[in-house]
């Protein structure tokens, strides 16, 4: 294979065979018997069940057939450790072993998806108080001189928060002012704005929307009955409806994965589930500030015109850029207060 | 039985779209979330609205005692409660979520003028009930009394055990009657219908509701409506159930109380739209260009002023026309349309401006879907009429007024 002629060999690529990188792979390859003897388990039993485990992958054994022939030894080997933990291969979702083999075995029978639940949980249960329950007031700061109007922000909104169509937390509100060639352009970002005195909370006949400790209007979709008057009562037109539409013909299995807004994964989209039939709008990405990242749109804006911070902490970058006399909010007239600031 | 074939298909045409409503969601409906509330909540309003007048119609007679009108007491009870049980369907139908339709109950909000007002609608139509029994038990005794076996018992049951026909039994009766209807009327005026125009007239985001009259001609409009619906009722009611001769003296009587009304919403709205336009706010501006000159400019002028004022107002001019029933079912028929192109022209043209420049303009019309759920809960309400009209003694046995 490195036998081409110097015209083949592009300048910068090393000319180098097949045959070359696998020595190459060979060469980095640990030896099994001498990284499983660093551990206190059986050496033999490892680098056999790691043999047959090549094998099942072929297609030569099957997965019942190994996990037959080692559930005894590894249940001797690993003790409880191995009695409680949920075996990979059983799972509700994607079994690969049947389910006669699945209930022989001596290893807890649960999916995997179980544990992870459960560690999430306790995560959530240290950070203390559950979802919304910060210590800060999130706030967005958007500085129009250095927004473009890509509208990075709408695509990285869609995409994060896997919003259905019609659904569009944020949009960029495009308008041109006077007559040609004296033309000006401004771009408006609007997501949800987080009022301090949200009219949307205050006609919510259920109280299925309110206004969490660190700031952010919540919607508690399992509560929302879908009379959308909070789309009717807000004035920046920031709160949409699920219609129950998907990406379907666009993307396949669009409704596989959703977005676990407010901390709650709801698993795939389904036709008559929440939040089909709830009102949505932005909530800065509550999942992403609950684990200490900026909400997509922040993340991902080119020109950085996007900011996220606290504005109860007066040192924060926000609250300095909040203050500055360049600051506005949208319709300050309403009352509203809105916790999204904008920079002329 | 021509009636009652109507009416089934009239209930087979909504039942089929309601299926297409429940197996295609709100996707279903031309709805989006630019104009997220469309014909169901103006159909809601619109049967709010009738209920209210012609529950207040019924207090002229059970409340304030006027002359002649104890004759209508009933029907104008009875219409009421079947709009109000219409107008509940229309908002249920309306939900996201129709299995939810109970959470009100469990979860409240004390600003919410629509958490208010779905406790308001339990009361009154608990109050319209207390009412009809009161001022139709005594004819279900005498009813029961005529008729044997389970008919007796059904009777029986719906006088609630009493029996009695004695006039002490009757004042009692009526006592009741009239401290019902004083407790009912501030409730119809200020709670159900002025309440339900304050749930629009509260959204600021919305400049068109928001002003203070609004609720004011949401209650006048009702009292249209209403009045129109049980002037209708009466006439058709006795011509054709009952087979006999209208009361020109009553009649007239309806007509008159149509023609103030028509006056005062004509007005009212007048004054509502010159305030509107002389704020120079572009809102409100855009908007009432959007009612007189839009697209849909035809449901203003055809329905709203045409149906609901004008042609009405013509054939109520002239006494003797007022005296024919005839020409009245007409005027009333014309009216009880026209409300509806109010109630449209109240809910869409708000929402088809955007709330900040840069959103897109909305524009709605309903689908069939929405056209044939409308039409099959109006058709439920029609048959629970007829079913009631048949069975209930609507038309006081006694014939005349309070004894």
């Amino acid at each position: 294979m490195s036998t081409a002629d110097d015209g083949d060999v592009f300048p910068g690529v090393p000319d180098v065979g097949k045959a070359d990188l696998d020595a190459m792979v060979e060469d980095e390859r640990p030896d099994p018997r001498e990284e499983l003897a660093d551990v206190e388990a059986d050496t033999d039993l490892g680098v056999a069940m790691a043999e047959d485990a090549k094998r099942v992958s072929r297609g030569e054994i099957t997965g019942d057939e190994y996990w037959e022939k080692y559930d005894e030894a590894a249940a001797d080997e690993f003790g409880e450790a191995y009695q409680e933990t949920p075996n990979p291969a059983v799972d509700a979702g994607d079994q690969t072993v049947s389910t006669e083999t699945a209930e022989s075995l001596s290893c807890a029978v649960g999916s995997m998806d179980t544990v992870s639940t459960e560690s999430a949980q306790v995560e959530g249960e240290e950070s203390g108080g559950g979802i919304g329950a910060g210590d800060e007031k999130w706030g967005m700061v958007i500085d129009l001189q250095k927004c473009v109007g890509c509208d990075s922000c709408t695509v990285a909104c869609k995409s994060e928060n896997r919003t259905p169509p019609g659904v569009s937390y944020n949009v960029v509100m495009e308008e041109e002012h006077g007559e040609f060639p004296n033309v000006t352009r401004t771009n408006v970002p609007r997501p949800c704005m987080q009022c301090d005195n949200p009219p949307c909370v205050q006609v919510c006949p259920v109280s299925a929307t309110y206004k969490m400790d660190d700031g952010v209007v919540n919607i508690d979709y399992d509560r929302c009955i879908g009379c959308r008057y909070c789309n009717i009562a807000c004035p920046y037109g920031a709160r949409y409806f699920d219609f129950g539409e998907n990406y379907d013909d666009e993307v396949d299995g669009a409704g596989e994965v959703t977005s676990p807004e407010y901390g709650v994964d709801r698993g795939p989209r389904e036709e008559g589930e929440s939040p089909i039939g709830n009102i949505r709008k932005c909530n800065f990405c509550t999942h992403r500030l609950e684990r200490g990242e900026e909400p997509a749109c922040v993340e991902t804006c080119i020109g950085d015109a996007r900011n996220m911070g606290d504005l109860d902490n007066p040192e924060s970058e926000v609250a300095k850029m909040a203050d500055s006399s360049r600051a506005f909010q949208l319709k300050e007239d309403e009352g509203t207060d809105p916790n999204v600031y904008y920079l002329k | 039985m021509a009636w009652y074939a109507f009416v089934s298909v009239l209930v087979a045409v909504g039942a089929y779209a309601t299926y297409l409503r429940i197996t295609g969601g709100m996707a279903s409906t031309n709805l989006t979330s630019i104009v997220p509330w469309g014909a169901w909540v103006a159909f809601y309003i619109y049967f709010v609205g009738l209920s209210a007048g012609a529950f207040l119609v019924s207090t002229m007679a059970n409340v304030f005692e006027v002359e002649g009108m104890h004759r209508i007491d009933r029907d104008a009870l009875f219409a009421a409660i079947i709009s109000m049980a219409v107008a509940l369907l229309f908002v249920w139908i309306d939900l996201g979520r129709m299995d939810r339709m109970y959470f009100p109950f469990f979860w409240r909000q004390l600003t919410s003028a629509l958490s208010w007002e779905v406790h308001a609608y339990v009361a009154y139509i608990g109050i319209l009930v207390t009412e009809l029994y009161f001022s139709m038990r005594i004819d279900l005794a005498r009813v029961a009394d005529r008729t044997s076996g389970l008919k007796e018992r059904f009777y029986a049951t719906l006088a609630l055990g009493r029996l009695d026909t004695s006039e002490a039994s009757q004042a009692f009766d009526q006592r009741w009657l009239k401290r019902a209807g004083v407790v009912g009327i501030p409730l119809a005026i200020f709670m159900v219908h002025g309440g339900t125009g304050v749930l629009f007239a509260v959204s600021k985001a919305r400049p068109y509701w928001n002003s203070g009259l609004f609720p004011v001609i949401f209650v006048i409009s009702a009292l249209l409506s209403g009045t129109a619906l049980v002037m209708l009722i009466y006439v058709l009611r006795t011509r054709l159930f009952d087979g006999e001769a209208v009361n020109p003296d009553l009649l007239d009587r309806l007509a008159q109380l149509l023609i103030g009304f028509i006056v005062v919403d004509a007005a009212l709205t007048a004054i509502e739209t010159f305030i509107a336009i002389a704020s120079l706010h572009p809102h409100e501006i855009e908007t009432w260009n959007v009612i007189m000159y839009g697209p849909m400019s035809w449901s203003f002028w055809w329905f709203m002023v045409g149906f609901s004022w004008v042609f009405p107002m013509v054939l109520l001019s002239k006494r003797s026309w007022r005296r024919t029933p005839g020409v009245m079912v007409i005027a009333g028929l014309s009216v009880v349309i026209g409300i509806i192109a109010v109630r449209f022209n109240i809910v869409v043209p708000a929402q088809i401006m955007p709330v900040m420049e840069g959103l897109p303009h909305g524009s709605y019309f309903p689908t069939l879907v929405e056209w044939g759920t409308s039409i099959g809960m109006i058709g439920v309400g029609l048959l629970l009429y007829t079913l009631g009209a048949e069975t209930l003694p609507l038309t006081p046995l006694s014939g005349g007024d309070h004894e």
